[in-house]
């Protein structure tokens, strides 16, 4: 075996033997379940017992505190009108019978602003929107019904209406659009470019770090002068990249298996097939059908791999330099600070996308190497011109080789190196050397 | 003499505003064990590293079998670093075998020479635990036998016996000379001179940054002995003080009386015949014994650090 495969499958072996890493491959996919099925456990879990609020309505007929209906938040208890507040404070103001007490005003039709709320018990949001929202359907009815015209209720009903998403499509140059390709809409393309995008971050921070922290613990237990008479440099930095980005290639193919399973038998579960029939929203119906579509899926597939490797291999790269050339984590920060920046930076890029798939600004972010592999990743969903995504791949992979051509140079230096910090302008000097 | 294995010319290197090595020139024959002395921080580790290309030189040469060293001699050469470098939570048999592999040999080969090894070290119960759970002294032996399991042509050892008790230095020691034995030359840094003198045929004393003596070591102390012989008598002091006192000078006082007969050390300068001394000595004297002093490479070592040799 060569050096350098030797390198990758000690790294490899000994790093999936961890414990750590079979502990995070199993945990992470069901912290991500535990997150997507938050939600609907949270509604389950966050239920309480409805709250009493005694309502003293002081207008005429009572027929808006009449109108209050209980329901799961909120029972309504409407009390004689004889009742004072004053009086009702001191016989309802015990905290576990009675929640609140809502005082409406005798011209509470005309003047909305006279409702007082006076609580026994700490606020509750949920209470309040109940209590208004009720209270506006209510004054609102009883504004109308003065006017006395049956048509009023079936006039308001049709003037009420909302565009949903347009259906987008996208321009074949055919006068006939009957073999048009339907387009995403911009909405659904983003939710989707902002996970890949997210995906792409997630990946480069964790494993670049994970390169970086490798070579600074080779330098601290001094492995490192032992290699010297072993291997290059080089094959040692290209070993212990690539044999990273197989423990990343296995860790996020078992995710890949895990979530997809899961989302095969627990999600059905957790999300009832009629609960998700019922979803009206365009958008997420956009995004099912597109999940549908198997050529879609598999050249998004391709694009993303081609992306993270692409990305992965430029910055690890960075990552090995700087950890070649300081002593300990603290003393990389600062460099550390200096690759997150443009990462960053492609994150503000890609909230920026939805604006505008091909602006300038995300244009160029999309092929910059620095922050191609997010930014493109992110724009991709959105059906951007196939020269463009070749030009970036082509682009990310030529500034991998030039970069870990830079970073060898400073890794063959830097690792022998103990003692201080160096400075931007030593790691220079450290390239130029011979 | 055949082509020296090792040839070191003119080396020098600065570290920010402080001079490791100043002109440092040396050769290393083929099949020696090489002790390469000086006291703490005189530029020993620098010279190995320059010689492991792990940093490079301001000037001079190194020359590895006649030609300029390149990165692929570096791999001819097996290295024990003065702080051990080992994976701490890989398994020791493992990581021995990994070494090795990357040093070019086979797995079969690896195993059955690493087991070996192991054996003869008595670590053979230790090939499955991890390495963090030897003890100081074991980590080394298990370093030490990476380093030469390969059979390396050059070995470079910096400190090897530091961390040993004697049982364990003294096997180590053995394995160094049947290495020598076996063909390969040894580079050896330490400032433990008593392994100096046992093991080591030739030397280089390196203080603050400068070469101040080399050569074979039996010469060397020759040399720096030379005209001091240790005398034992029986006549009366004053006696032998009045036969000798225009032809020599002495070395401190009269030691150690052994049996009614006394000691004392003395030098004879090159204008004199060592022949008439002693026969005025064997004369006059009542003449015991008359022996040249080979100083210790540990008197040597003091006097060269402090220019008094």
């Amino acid at each position: 075996m060569s050096k350098i495969g030797l390198i990758i499958s000690r790294e490899f072996t000994e790093r999936t033997r961890k414990k750590s890493f079979i502990i995070t491959t199993i945990l992470t996919p069901l912290l991500m379940i535990a997150l997507m099925a938050a939600p609907s456990l949270m509604m389950v879990l966050g239920k309480t017992d409805a709250k009493t609020v005694a309502v003293i309505d002081n207008s005429p007929e009572q027929k808006i505190g009449k109108s209050l209906e209980s329901g799961s938040t909120v029972t309504f208890q409407l009390l004689d009108p004889s009742v004072t507040a004053g009086q009702a404070r001191t016989r309802y103001g015990n905290a576990d019978s009675t929640y609140g007490i809502l005082v409406l005003g005798s011209d509470v039709v005309d003047n909305p602003a006279n409702i007082q709320f006076i609580l026994n018990d700490a606020p509750s949001m949920s209470v309040e929107e109940n209590i208004q929202s009720q209270l506006q359907n209510a004054i609102r009815q009883e504004r109308l019904s003065r006017y006395d015209s049956p048509e009023l209720d079936r006039i308001l009903a049709d003037a009420s209406f909302k565009v949903g998403g347009l259906q987008t499509v996208k321009n074949n140059g055919n006068e006939d659009d009957s073999a048009a390709v339907e387009a995403t809409s911009s909405s659904a393309s983003f939710i989707l470019g902002l996970v890949l995008g997210m995906m792409l971050y997630f990946i480069l921070i964790v494993y670049g770090q994970q390169v970086l922290q490798s070579v600074i613990d080779e330098k601290q237990t001094r492995v490192l002068d032992v290699m010297v008479t072993s291997c290059t440099p080089f094959e040692l930095m290209m070993g212990k990249i690539l044999g990273i980005a197989a423990v990343a290639a296995v860790q996020i193919l078992i995710w890949g298996v895990l979530i997809g399973c899961a989302s095969a038998f627990i999600m059905p579960a957790l999300f009832p097939a009629d609960a998700v029939a019922s979803i009206q929203d365009a958008d997420v119906m956009n995004i099912v059908s597109k999940f549908t579509d198997t050529g879609f899926i598999l050249s998004l597939f391709i694009e993303l791999l081609l992306f993270i490797v692409g990305g992965f291999l430029f910055y690890a790269a960075m990552y090995a330099a700087i950890g070649s050339a300081v002593d300990t984590p603290q003393d990389a920060a600062q460099f550390n600070t200096i690759i997150m920046m443009p990462i960053v930076l492609a994150i503000i890029v890609m909230m920026n996308i939805m604006n505008d798939p091909n602006s300038g600004l995300v244009f160029w972010c999309s092929m910059i190497p620095f922050t191609s592999p997010i930014v493109m990743m992110a724009r991709i969903p959105f059906g951007i011109p196939a020269w463009q995504i070749i030009v970036s791949v082509v682009v990310l992979y030529l500034s991998f080789l030039a970069m870990t051509w830079l970073a060898a140079r400073i890794f063959r230096v830097g690792v022998y190196m103990h003692g201080k910090k160096p400075t931007w302008k030593e790691l220079g000097s450290w390239i130029r050397m011979k | 003499m055949s082509e020296p294995i090792l040839k070191i010319e003119h080396v020098s290197k600065t570290y920010t505003g402080h001079k490791a090595l100043d002109d440092v020139s040396l050769e290393i024959p083929q099949g020696s064990i090489y002790g390469l002395l000086g006291p703490n921080g005189a530029g020993k580790t620098t010279l190995i590293r320059v010689i492991n290309h792990m940093t490079f030189p301001d000037c001079g040469k190194v020359f590895f079998e006649g030609h300029e060293i390149s990165d692929k001699d570096i791999f001819q050469i097996g290295y024990m670093p003065e702080e051990r470098g080992l994976y701490k939570k890989m398994k020791v048999g493992e990581q021995a075998v990994f070494f090795a592999r990357l040093r070019g040999m086979s797995h079969y080969d690896a195993t059955r020479r690493l087991k070996q090894w192991f054996e003869r070290l008595e670590l053979d119960e230790w090939w499955d635990k991890k390495v963090e759970d030897l003890s100081k002294g074991m980590a080394q032996k298990v370093q030490f036998i990476t380093t030469v399991v390969h059979e390396p042509k050059l070995l470079i050892f910096d400190e090897p016996f530091s961390g040993f008790d004697p049982i364990n230095a003294n096997t180590l020691k053995q394995e160094i000379l049947g290495l020598r034995d076996r063909g390969a030359t040894v580079i050896f840094s330490t400032h433990n001179m008593e392994s100096v003198e046992e093991i080591c045929d030739d030397i280089t004393l390196i203080n603050k940054s400068h070469n101040v003596l080399s050569g074979p070591v039996q010469e060397i102390r020759h040399r720096a002995g030379a005209g001091s012989y240790l005398v034992t008598y029986g006549c009366d002091r004053q006696l032998f003080l009045d036969s000798i006192k225009d032809k020599v000078t002495l070395i401190g006082e009269a030691e150690g009386v052994l049996g009614g007969f006394s000691q004392q050390k003395i030098h004879i300068p090159e204008t004199c015949n060592l022949k008439d001394v002693i026969s005025v000595l064997n004369d006059n004297c009542d003449l015991r014994a008359f022996q040249e002093i080979v100083p210790s490479m540990n008197d040597i070592f003091i006097r060269a650090v402090n220019g008094t040799l």
